[in-house]
């Protein structure tokens, strides 16, 4: 590796428009070599497409490029691959059914013809040198997670990779997982490797790097700061911008993962009422969205938030679509508010007040084509016969008086709903299944892809909702949230809750039980 | 409102767009356009009576066309409207040959009953198939064209054989004068009021029911309704039936009006040509109203185009074509010239 004096990286003026949305605005920064720089924000503040472009996978409108001192022409991947970056991204890329020893040779140089124990020869060294513990012989799909990340990364440095790039690797993981991934990306430093994190959590950002770097709205704020001079509620600050003023200490705790929320909302639960949702024993057959439940007993009390935790992939989808009748429920039984629901289609539980907020917002929550007053209508339209009359213009003004209400930002009732930002087509969601009548609300992952306002304002709605008697599921694969608004906490693993826990929550326990570790 | 507008403005581009280039086509290939385009128009719209002939062949394709248009809007591409079109006038005339001798007030309604049901399970059993297992409707309507063409030339040459025909096509015995709702020129005041009944019911039912929001929606994201709790397979049935039992009603409209017998592979292109006028008009009911007298129009311009303009009748048929190859093949080129068009609008 050829040592340079300055920076590995550095940039000047970069600028990224995407359509009208500006995406960067003139960023500027220069990493040290050697170092494990993070770069922070918010969702939306331009983290993602600032590792794109270094990676070479935007092409910036404007702005200098240079690694080590040589000016790259930008967009190229090629080109910024050969100057030694590589990029791992939020999602995993690669190929579910090949052997790890494949997916080595996959991108590197060279081979030509080979037999699989060669690949396999070849590349279990370099496996073993990362400290990757796995074997090459093993297929992609049938790893952990955490292996999954670790090869990737092992394939991301095949080649000799001076600027390593982790998109949000902590996403995916559990507390400990995220540990261990820092370790890793210690030994990488160690090995000479320039490494930038894209984080979003102040907690993991002063636990591992060793400057920071804050966007927001696509600017630099500050950076790269050394972190030994900055403390969390500093970087809080420069994340949240303006709008830190107006937020309770332990909310923004929460929202930038500044420091490990203790939950301090007393309510207390009223444990005998009857329980909104109750699950005994519920199992499904396995299909192609996640893991089977496994006999998953679970219950729902009014003015209760009960949050399920786990490492995304474990069970949480196919219980939301149980308790939605999406799926078929082999075995158990399922009641809302005591009346058995276990056979119920849908339409029945909605009936009986069950409101769902569904994991894809633009798949499963909205039609993005249709018109705004049709995607809110419609669980009102379905509650009547199929031919009853309707009258466009009274839909028309009702939906619009609760876009208002809801404090979402659009043009014209008839536009369509692709056309709102991700914060406004939530909140048209929200507008839609908390309404008066909801009973039992299943919040699955409610804030993600949101920027900070318009989390504070689902979990705002949410807790409003609580207060109103309504019972709360609440999934999410991020703990910082879970542990601000829940009053209980289950954990789901391989489709089974494995552990409960009560606040004040012990992210250390929690943590081990999503990974399955015993104590 | 503006997006009303824009679809009027595409509808006439494609159609614009398809003349022309058949104009360039008939050309090249040594006849006259400017002879071709103004015997069209005579043909279909300035000739005295022409409104009458594109009302004849239009209403028929206006209700196939609505049914289309149901199915299409809620996701499912039934393009089997041909032989549910088929099935539907084989139905009624099975039904007027039963009750032949009965009085008309009877006949009559039983055979608009038998042929929108005769119709609607042509539709059926691909809305079954594609609901309960996913079986791709469009294979299914398509292999439903076929199967119905093959129905219907048994049925001409078999059970309903007319044995004093003497022609090369075989053909069901003739209707009972009492029986039909027009004579050959195909226009009474029955299929006029049938046209309008249906526009008005289909309209309503599209824009005025909580099945139509829901159907829209389906159509557009049905993944989003069956999250809110439909039962999916049942807005897609009532689509199948719908369209399947309008495009019967046209059968039997052709059977008792114009027609007055069931010929072997009779208006063969009734179901495509409705179809694109669904497509045409973008699947909306007051849409397609217009868009079926345009096409219409055409077909009864088919039958100038040998006299006036030295061209065969099939010359229609390259125009339906062309027209087609734009629509399925160009939508973003189109929305694009609008889009251009707007643009140059508002800087002027």
């Amino acid at each position: 590796m050829r040592e340079g004096a300055g920076p590995v990286f550095a940039c000047r003026g970069v600028t990224v428009r995407y359509g009208h949305v500006v995406a960067l605005a003139g960023v500027g920064v220069d990493f040290e070599r050697g170092m494990i720089h993070a770069v922070v924000g918010q969702n939306g503040a331009g983290k993602t497409t600032f590792a794109c472009v270094v990676a070479g996978l935007v092409e910036p409108e404007s702005g200098e490029l240079s690694i080590d001192g040589q000016a790259l022409s930008g967009g190229d991947v090629n080109e910024a691959r050969s100057a030694g970056v590589e990029l791992v991204h939020q999602s995993f890329a690669l190929p579910p059914s090949f052997t790890v020893a494949e997916a080595m040779q996959f991108g590197a140089e060279g081979g030509g013809l080979y037999t699989k124990s060669m690949l396999e020869k070849r590349w279990q060294p370099h496996l073993d040198g990362l400290d990757v513990r796995v074997s090459a012989k093993r297929r992609i799909r049938d790893l952990p997670i955490e292996t999954q990340q670790g090869v990737e990364i092992a394939r991301a440095l095949v080649t000799d990779a001076k600027l390593l790039i982790l998109d949000e690797p902590t996403a995916v993981l559990s507390p400990e997982g995220a540990q261990k991934l820092f370790e890793r990306v210690r030994r990488l430093k160690a090995l000479g490797v320039t490494v930038i994190l894209i984080l979003h959590k102040i907690r993991e950002v002063l636990a591992v790097a060793d400057t920071v770097t804050v966007l927001r709205g696509g600017r630099l704020v500050e950076g790269p700061i050394p972190c030994a001079g900055v403390d969390a509620g500093r970087l809080a600050e420069l994340i949240i911008g303006p709008a830190a003023h107006s937020l309770g200490e332990e909310e923004k705790a929460a929202l930038t993962g500044a420091a490990i929320p203790t939950h301090s909302d007393d309510i207390s639960a009223p444990a005998r009422a009857v329980p909104i949702l109750e699950m005994k024993s519920v199992s499904t057959r396995p299909d192609s969205e996640g893991p089977a439940l496994d006999a998953v007993s679970l219950a729902v009390r009014p003015g209760e938030i009960v949050g399920v935790a786990g490492v995304e992939g474990n069970g949480q989808r196919t219980l939301v679509r149980a308790i939605s009748s999406l799926i078929h429920v082999t075995n158990g039984r399922i009641a809302i508010e005591g009346r058995d629901m276990t056979v119920a289609p849908l339409g029945e539980r909605r009936a009986a007040g069950l409101r769902v907020i569904p994991f894809e917002r633009n798949v499963e929550g909205l039609s993005l084509t249709s018109a705004l007053w049709e995607n809110w209508s419609a669980r009102g339209l379905l509650q009547k016969p199929l031919l009853s009359a309707i009258s466009p213009s009274g839909l028309r003004r009702r939906c619009a008086a609760a876009l208002d209400a809801w404090d979402v930002r659009y043009a014209d009732v008839g536009q369509r709903a692709g056309s709102l930002s991700g914060g406004n087509a939530q909140k048209v969601i929200l507008s839609r299944e908390m309404d008066e009548e909801a009973r039992l609300i299943l919040a699955a992952q409610p804030t993600r892809g949101l920027d900070i306002g318009a989390t504070a304002f689902v979990w705002d709605a949410l807790r409003k909702a609580r207060a109103r008697g309504c019972g709360i599921l609440f999934v999410s694969s991020d703990l910082d949230e879970i542990f601000d608004i829940c009053d209980r906490v289950v954990v789901m693993l391989s489709g089974r809750i494995v552990a409960e826990f009560r606040p004040p929550f012990d992210i250390a326990a929690v943590g081990a039980a999503m990974t399955g570790v015993t104590r | 409102m503006t997006d009303r507008i824009v679809s009027v403005l595409r509808a006439i581009v494609f159609i614009g767009i398809g003349l022309a280039l058949c104009g360039v086509i008939f050309e090249i290939a040594g006849y006259s356009a400017p002879l071709m385009f103004q015997s069209i128009a005579d043909g279909a719209f300035l000739r005295s009576g022409a409104l009458g002939h594109a009302l004849r062949w239009g209403l028929p394709l206006f209700i196939t066309a609505v049914g289309v248009a149901i199915s299409f809007r809620a996701g499912y591409f039934n393009i089997g409207a041909q032989g549910q079109f088929y099935m539907g006038a084989i139905a009624a005339a099975f039904v007027a040959e039963w009750l032949n001798g009965w009085p008309a007030m009877i006949v009559i309604p039983a055979c608009f009953v038998a042929g929108m049901t005769g119709g609607a399970l042509w539709a059926l059993w691909p809305g079954l198939l594609r609901l309960k297992s996913g079986a791709d409707e469009v294979i299914t309507t398509l292999m439903g064209n076929f199967l119905a063409s093959l129905v219907l030339v048994y049925v001409t040459s078999g059970p309903l054989k007319d044995p004093s025909g003497s022609g090369q096509q075989a053909s069901s015995r003739p209707l009972d004068a009492a029986y039909r709702i027009s004579t050959s020129y195909g226009l009474s005041p029955t299929i006029v009021a049938l046209a309008v009944l249906v526009g008005v019911l289909m309209w309503l039912l599209v824009n005025r029911t909580a099945f139509g929001v829901l159907a829209g929606l389906a159509g557009r994201n049905p993944t989003m309704v069956e999250w809110q709790g439909a039962r999916i397979w049942r807005i897609g049935l009532a689509s199948f039936l719908i369209s399947g039992a309008l495009a019967g009603l046209a059968g039997t409209i052709e059977l008792m009006g114009p027609n007055g017998r069931l010929a072997g592979g009779f208006l063969p292109g009734h179901g495509f040509t409705a179809i694109l006028i669904a497509l045409v008009a973008g699947l909306s009911v007051a849409g397609t109203a217009f868009v079926a007298l345009f096409f219409g129009g055409l077909a009864s311009a088919a039958l100038f185009l040998p006299v006036m303009a030295g061209l065969p009748s099939a010359a229609i048929d390259i125009i339906n074509a062309a027209i087609a190859l734009f629509i399925t093949a160009k939508s973003g080129m189109i929305d694009r010239i609008v889009k251009f068009g707007r643009r140059a609008w508002t800087r002027s």
